[in-house]
């Protein structure tokens, strides 16, 4: 049992040591989750809202494709984008494989289907509602659009924020794509798996309690908004 | 404006809804729909105000079929209002802002309008927390502040207070009087459409059974099945 405790004594430690290389290992995966979920938000936000509210042809096997897409297991993710990048892939004069780049890619292939999968429920009720109203007021499309974003605002944050968690917590992805090379693609889960497979528990932990901190303090951030909305 | 109706009709599935062969709604009168739940009174309804397609035979407009300019002299209140996330100030604010008023006259607009509903209390109040008949006060001084020319309501005062509703219906009727504002109201309150109302328009089964001055449908009903349905309400 002592290890866990060891692990919190070496968290603090860990965080005040000023290690270089943590910081880095932090700020790479703060870095690329928040590239993908930009990316994913770019692209899932209006999808979402396209997809919650334009009639269309095979609206519902796009729906189950884009519900199945939600739960993709990073490890597939992973694979997929690892062998279209490879050198012999399709795309493999770029480059890309253990790169940053590579696991911004995989990730904003995990986060897109969730951003896009929140907002396309919470459009299909309170969207279809919004936009009625805003056709009875004299709105345009224009409008329209404005207003769905400003009265849906705590869903799309909720939707941002939940991409966000999903891609920095995750290790299948980037552990593949990426390789875990220290001091060019090593991220916070990586670090922790790599140190825990080698039996260095406590400094998982204490890796495990900075991911932790960082989820928390994001979700404050989400429901201080949300309450004091 | 004037609307005319020919040959509507709107099916859900196999199921005709609305089925409507002639009915025209004449510019600043007031209109009432009466009838059992289910008769396609709220469709017929979301039909005029453009918020749903026709399955055949869409309304005209003055003579034309709804564009994007004429819609805009028609508002319409659903049965359960939705106010936006923020104030009721910016609320009613709202269709005066998308049409581009300048700030002095929206905040002037709006101040008149909550005096007229009397809800100028509530002016800072999160709109998505009033009660449901402050709601309904605040959705229907939203939809009247730019002046629309057509008024569509359902059931504007069902769940509401005897005063409001006399607040609501003095209205109706002043701005219809001033402005000659065209109504239709959907309505279960029999005495509401006797007060308020020049014509009637009782529907049933998707179909006019009845339709006529207001006075003689509802004192002096010619079908046995108003009769029926009138006398129930008076109960
Ligand atoms: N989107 C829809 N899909 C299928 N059926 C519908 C739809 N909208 C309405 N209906 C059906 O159309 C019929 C008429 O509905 P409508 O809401 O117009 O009735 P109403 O006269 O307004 O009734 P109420 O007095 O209860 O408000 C009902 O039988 C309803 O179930
Ligand atoms: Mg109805």
């Amino acid at each position: 049992m002592e290890y866990i405790a060891d692990g919190f004594i070496e968290a603090f430690k860990l965080l005040l040591s000023l290690d270089q290389e943590v910081y880095s290992i932090i700020l790479l995966s703060i870095y690329v989750s928040l590239t993908s979920t930009l990316i994913s938000s770019l692209v899932g936000i209006p999808l979402g809202f396209f997809l919650g509210l334009k009639k269309f042809r095979y609206k519902r096997i796009v729906t189950r494709f884009l519900y199945t897409f939600m739960s993709l297991p990073p490890v597939v993710v992973g694979l997929t984008v690892a062998v279209i990048i490879s050198r012999r892939g399709p795309l493999g004069s770029l480059g890309l494989l253990f790169t940053p780049a590579a696991m911004i890619i995989a990730q904003t292939l995990l986060v897109t289907p969730i951003i896009t999968g929140i907002i396309f429920n919470n459009s299909k009720e309170q969207g279809h509602v919004i936009r009625q109203v805003c056709k009875t007021l004299g709105g345009n499309r224009l409008d329209t659009l404005l207003l769905l974003i400003k009265e849906m605002r705590i869903n799309i944050l909720i939707a941002v924020v939940t991409g966000f968690g999903r891609g920095i917590s995750e290790v299948g992805a980037v552990m593949i794509v990426g390789g875990n090379i220290k001091g060019h693609t090593r991220v916070m889960t990586s670090f922790i798996a790599m140190n825990h497979s080698m039996g260095n528990y406590s400094i998982s932990i204490a890796m495990g309690i900075v991911l932790l901190a960082i989820s928390f303090i994001t979700n404050s951030v989400l429901y201080k908004y949300v309450a004091g909305d | 404006m004037d609307i005319k109706i020919d040959n509507l009709n709107k099916v859900y599935g196999d199921k005709s809804v609305v089925n409507i062969d002639s009915l025209s709604i004449d510019k600043g009168k007031i209109y009432g729909i009466i009838g059992p739940n289910g008769a396609g009174k709220s469709t017929l309804v979301r039909i005029i105000a453009g918020l749903e397609e026709a399955t055949m035979g869409n309304p005209i407009y003055n003579g034309r079929s709804l564009d994007t300019k004429s819609i805009r002299d028609i508002t319409y209140m659903s049965q359960r209002p939705y106010l936006f996330r923020t104030s009721v100030f910016n609320n009613i604010a709202y269709p005066l802002k998308i049409r581009k008023y300048d700030k002095k006259a929206i905040e002037k607009k709006v101040i008149d309008i909550m005096k007229e509903f009397k809800v100028s209390h509530l002016e800072g109040q999160l709109a998505t927390s009033l009660s449901g008949g402050e709601s309904q006060k605040v959705a229907l001084a939203r939809a009247l502040v730019f002046e629309p020319k057509v008024l569509l309501l359902d059931e504007p005062t069902a769940n509401i207070d005897p005063n409001s509703i006399e607040l609501i219906e003095k209205t109706i009727s002043r701005r219809n009087k001033e402005k000659g504002i065209t109504v239709i109201l959907i309505t279960h309150n029999i005495g509401q459409a006797k007060r308020l109302c020049d014509k009637v328009i009782f529907m049933r089964k998707g179909k006019i059974d009845e339709y006529g001055d207001a006075e003689k449908v509802i004192l002096n009903p010619k079908q046995s099945t108003t009769k029926k349905f009138l006398s129930i309400y008076s109960m």
